[in-house]
């Protein structure tokens, strides 16, 4: 099999966050004190020899940078100091730009321009939807009790002038799942443009057809669990990354599928099974925030040493998001009906954009890209055992 | 007469790894006190890789003439000459001036450099202004370090009928080489050319030794050096000592044995090893019970030899007059502690390559066998010919040795002295498995590269890849390494691990350095003055260096430079002369000179 030697991938790569392909003297070490590398899938040294190589085809078709969860012991131990674990973080930040048909996520992982932009220009718009499709009630600057509901809470539905809470919720939710729609139709399209690249186009691989639909719980198992990441030296980034998965998608389905029975008019009591699952997520988004905020900063730990401006851009958005929704929260409980809606308003104005631009085209989109990566890595691996088994059967 | 204002400075690289290395500016700024210069130009402001647009600049600002000024000056010569060329001037107006011939490596020598650069700006050589003062040489040399460089030294030295003082820190010459077993390539035997060197040394005529001593100050300039040398304490008399060993066999207290690499227990009175130079009793104070609360005193009571033992013994100073200086300070090897992922110091079979040695030496602790480490009844992890035999030994290269956590630097010596263990290994246990791991094989040497395929032909397996992690399961180890020419990830079970450790320059080299005036680079080895045509003289007359204090190297290139050192020495004594070149001096007292200088040379002409 062969194919071109194609130089230019690799200075492409510096835009993404690799510092110096030079700096790896090709040892091993890495690959070996990684837990979760096996036979025929050896990262991050042989993605990085890829690289050095310049072998564009092997590297659009390697899935190994999806199987690594960023525990940063191959980059503590690594002894040129290369940096193997921010190189496959680069390297998933690449394979996301290749996928995307749209060109979008190349433009914001590699323009900080872009994407800060994008995020600006979402912002702005979500403002002026509200201005002119949902303004404020006027009532409320002179009777802000009649928005106060039996429990001493502000009535959030109502706020808007001209339509009832009904209409209201409506609205919203429709907006929501034209949203959701939108973002997984191209998060879709790009999975099969992934399946392409990684499976069909990899010659080296024959699937066989039954492992399509045995191979299939990984999917979930992986996207619920990260057993993988578990299964790492350090497990307290597992838990970091759990809770803040668990929080992150907990609210995803209440702000999207559940929106009508989470944005209510009445203010439930504290241990309502609702508010303390909503209690749970943002304690666990704030949690991981906290910690990723201050590790970045101080930059001691390699798994945050090395920060790519969407890793910034992520943890802003994320932060002010959960910020503004506690803000509102509180708001909505003490009963001030005019600051709530205004929070809401921004509160809105910063989801949107973080929602747009992250989970289809940035860092949010591995939530869909790793648990697929892993089904077809277990593709994979079944081909691979098949094949061995193969080859021992003709030697026989 | 030359105009300094027509005269460029390139400033080359000048950062030695140290923080308070010279920089540009400081040197800028004692510059322009004095006098104007022309532009000053470094890499960074100037095209470097483009001739034609260098000339362009060259025409533009009018300059005559460039100095290069810093520690690589020939690396731009080249370039800068033909940019002359291009801007039609003469390429002798390049003037390179090498700040590593003064020795002007640190901030401190801002106003020398500044001084030499006055000098290269009206074209003079600073020697000619302050021509070297040439002073008369005591014939007696002092040699620090008593490893093989420094015995080979003082033997060149003292066999043309010379004076040699040999200062040793521990109580014996010899140094590592005596611990080894056998040297690679050719697998001779450490001892059989080592020991007759240190017995010649030991009953040499002109070579007095000092074991069990310190330097403790330096003073004078070449050609006449004052030395004081701290004589610690033996507590045992040399002239009166017997050898007989009894006082060892009855003292009560025991201490790690520095020549078995710790690997086995000595008495507080001991004899490093048998063949030891001098071949007498000495104790060590810092387990002597004796010294300690003044209770004991079992060897006065058990030695022969009336008035032998001293225990009462203090330490005194002795001074000296020498012409010159060779430091042959050698090596320690790296700490394998300091890497958590190999488990050294945890568990009790991960060896560093040190400990094998002695393993595999017939005076070691196992008298040359290859056994298991265990407890002692009193709890010590040592090696006893009782224990079992391994059946399998993994080598791992590169441990401490280029490695941006700890020492970029390659060791050279590991490869080859892992490919002997091997080699030795296979001799001694012909069933067991070995296997090494390695990131580069660096057989670099004469005949190296055929002893590598000589023991790849033993049946030793040789994988590349480096070992990530050394795990415990019950007695046996797990090496976790990926095999990469065979694509795979390699759980190997092993029952002994080697770790190959680097070399790391001995402990007080920075008080000597600092003493001396010998800078040393960013890992503490000695800086020659020159890598390619000076590499045993140093910045400082008179003193020179050899061995591993300068550098990691193996025994032959050791040897070399000894015997490299000792001619330098020789010259200097024969001639009876040795030169004093001139430092430090201020830009404010050169200028009068010069001006003087250049006066006179106009009215001649």
């Amino acid at each position: 099999m062969s194919q071109l030697v194609n130089d230019q991938v690799k200075l492409d790569l510096l835009k993404f966050g690799v510092r110096d392909w030079n700096d790896c003297f090709n040892c091993g070490n890495c690959s070996a004190i990684c837990k979760l590398t096996e036979e025929g899938f050896l990262f991050p040294r042989k993605v990085i020899k890829q690289a050095q190589l310049g072998l564009k085809d092997s590297m659009v078709a390697n899935l190994d940078p999806w199987l690594c969860y960023y525990c940063g012991e191959c980059s503590e131990s690594c002894p040129r100091d290369a940096n193997p674990a921010e190189i496959m973080m680069s390297m998933r930040r690449y394979l996301t730009s290749l996928y995307d048909w749209t060109g979008l996520s190349r433009k914001f992982y590699t323009s900080k321009f872009w994407e800060v932009g994008v995020v600006l220009t979402f912002f702005m718009l979500v403002l002026a939807a509200f201005a002119i499709f949902l303004p404020p009630n006027r009532d409320m600057f002179s009777n802000p009790a009649n928005f106060i509901n039996s429990q001493g809470g502000v009535m959030i539905n109502s706020l808007v002038a001209g339509i009832s809470a009904d209409q209201f919720v409506k609205i919203i939710e429709w907006s929501d799942w034209i949203m959701a729609i939108i973002i997984g139709g191209i998060l879709i399209s790009n999975i099969i443009r992934m399946f392409i690249l990684s499976i069909l186009r990899d010659k080296k691989y024959k699937v066989p057809f039954y492992a399509y639909f045995t191979e299939a719980w990984s999917l979930i198992y992986h996207f619920v669990t990260q057993n993988k990441f578990y299964h790492c030296d350090r497990r307290k980034y597992w838990f970091g990354h759990f809770l803040l998965m668990s929080g992150y998608t907990m609210m995803f389905i209440f702000i999207v599928a559940m929106l009508k029975r989470f944005q209510t008019e009445e203010v439930y009591a504290w241990y309502h099974w609702q508010r303390l699952l909503g209690y749970y997520a943002t304690f666990g988004i704030l949690f991981f925030l906290g910690i990723a905020t201050y590790q970045r900063i101080i930059k001691k730990d390699y798994k945050f040493k090395y920060s790519h401006a969407s890793d910034w851009l992520f943890i802003v958005m994320l932060g002010l998001t959960t910020i503004s929704g506690i803000v509102l929260h509180f708001f909505r409980l003490s009963g001030i009906p005019v600051t709530t809606y205004f929070t809401y308003v921004i509160h809105m104005a910063i989801l949107v954009p973080m929602i747009v631009i992250e989970v289809p085209f940035s860092k949010w989109s591995h939530l869909a890209y790793r648990p697929f990566a892993i089904y077809l890595y277990r593709l994979k691996k079944k081909a691979r055992t098949e094949m061995v088994i193969q080859n021992s059967l003709a030697t026989v | 007469m030359i105009n300094p204002r027509s005269s460029a400075i390139f400033f080359g690289s000048m950062f030695n790894g140290s923080a308070d290395s010279l920089r540009q500016e400081d040197v800028v700024v004692e510059l322009h006190k004095v006098i104007e210069t022309g532009p000053v130009w470094n890499e960074k402001t100037v095209p470097v890789y483009d001739p034609a647009a260098m000339a362009k600049q060259i025409r533009n600002l009018q300059v005559k003439r460039i100095l290069v000024a810093g520690h690589n000056v020939g690396f731009y010569k080249t370039f800068l000459t033909k940019s002359m060329l291009m801007a039609g001037l003469d390429i002798q107006d390049v003037v390179l001036l090498n700040f590593r011939e003064y020795g002007i490596f640190k901030k401190s020598s801002a106003p020398f450099a500044a001084s030499v650069i006055i000098c290269g700006l009206f074209g003079v050589d600073l020697s000619s202004v302050y021509p070297p003062e040439e002073a008369p040489v005591h014939a007696a040399t002092l040699v620090i370090g008593g490893g093989i460089a420094g015995i080979q030294a003082a033997l060149e030295i003292g066999n043309s009928k010379n004076k040699v003082y040999l200062v040793e820190k521990s109580g014996t010459i010899g140094g590592h080489m005596a611990m080894f077993d056998k040297t690679f390539p050719t697998l001779d035997c450490a001892a059989c050319i080592l020991t007759p060197k240190m017995v010649e040394v030991g009953q040499h005529a002109n070579i007095e030794i000092l074991t069990n001593s310190m330097i403790s100050f330096i003073s004078g300039k070449a050609g006449n050096f004052t030395v004081r040398v701290l004589k610690k304490a033996r507590r045992v008399s040399l002239s009166a000592c017997i050898g007989c060993g009894t006082c060892a066999e009855k003292c009560p207290r025991t201490a790690p044995s520095e020549f078995d690499a710790a690997t086995t227990l000595r008495k507080a009175i001991y004899i490093p090893f048998p063949q030891a130079v001098p071949n007498k009793y000495l104790i060590d104070p810092e387990h002597c019970t004796y010294v300690e609360n003044g209770k004991c005193g079992v060897c006065v009571k058990v030695c022969p030899v009336p008035g032998c033992i001293n225990l009462d013994e203090e330490d005194h100073e002795v001074e000296f007059a020498v012409g010159n200086i060779i430091i042959a300070t050698g090596f320690k090897t790296f700490d394998a502690r300091r890497i958590e992922n190999y488990g050294y110091g945890k568990f009790p079979n991960v060896l560093t390559s040190l400990e094998f040695e002695r393993l595999l030496n017939a005076s070691g602790p196992t008298g040359g066998m290859i056994k298991f480490r265990s407890k002692d009844k009193k709890g010590n992890w040592v090696f006893s010919p009782e224990n079992e035999e391994p059946k399998s030994i993994a080598f791992i290269h590169c441990i401490g040795s280029r490695d941006e956590h700890y020492n970029k630097y390659c060791s050279r010596v590991c490869c080859m002295y892992s490919l002997k263990m091997a080699h030795l290994a296979r001799e001694k246990l012909p069933e067991a498995s070995i296997y090494e791991y390695f990131i580069d094989m660096r057989a670099y040497g004469k005949g190296y590269e055929e002893f590598y395929e000589r023991v790849k032909k033993e049946g030793i397996h040789i994988q590349r890849g480096k070992a990530a992690r050394v795990l415990p399961s019950g007695d046996k180890l797990f090496i976790r390494t990926e095999d990469i020419e065979g694509q795979k990830i390699v759980w190997q079970e092993v029952d002994m691990v080697i770790l190959s450790v680097g070399l790391e320059p001995s402990e007080g080299y920075e008080w000597l350095s600092e003493m001396l005036g010998i800078p040393v680079d960013e890992y503490g080895w000695y800086v020659e003055s020159n890598y390619l045509n000076n590499p045993v003289d140093t910045h400082v007359s008179g003193i020179h260096i050899a061995g591993t204090c300068q550098g990691p190297k193996d025994i032959p290139d050791t040897v070399a430079q000894a015997s490299a050192a000792a001619s330098r020495v020789l010259q200097s004594i024969i001639k009876g002369k040795i030169n004093r070149p001139i430092k430090d001096v201020y830009p404010e007292e050169i200028i009068p000179r010069l001006k003087r200088m250049i006066e006179k040379k106009e009215e001649v002409l």
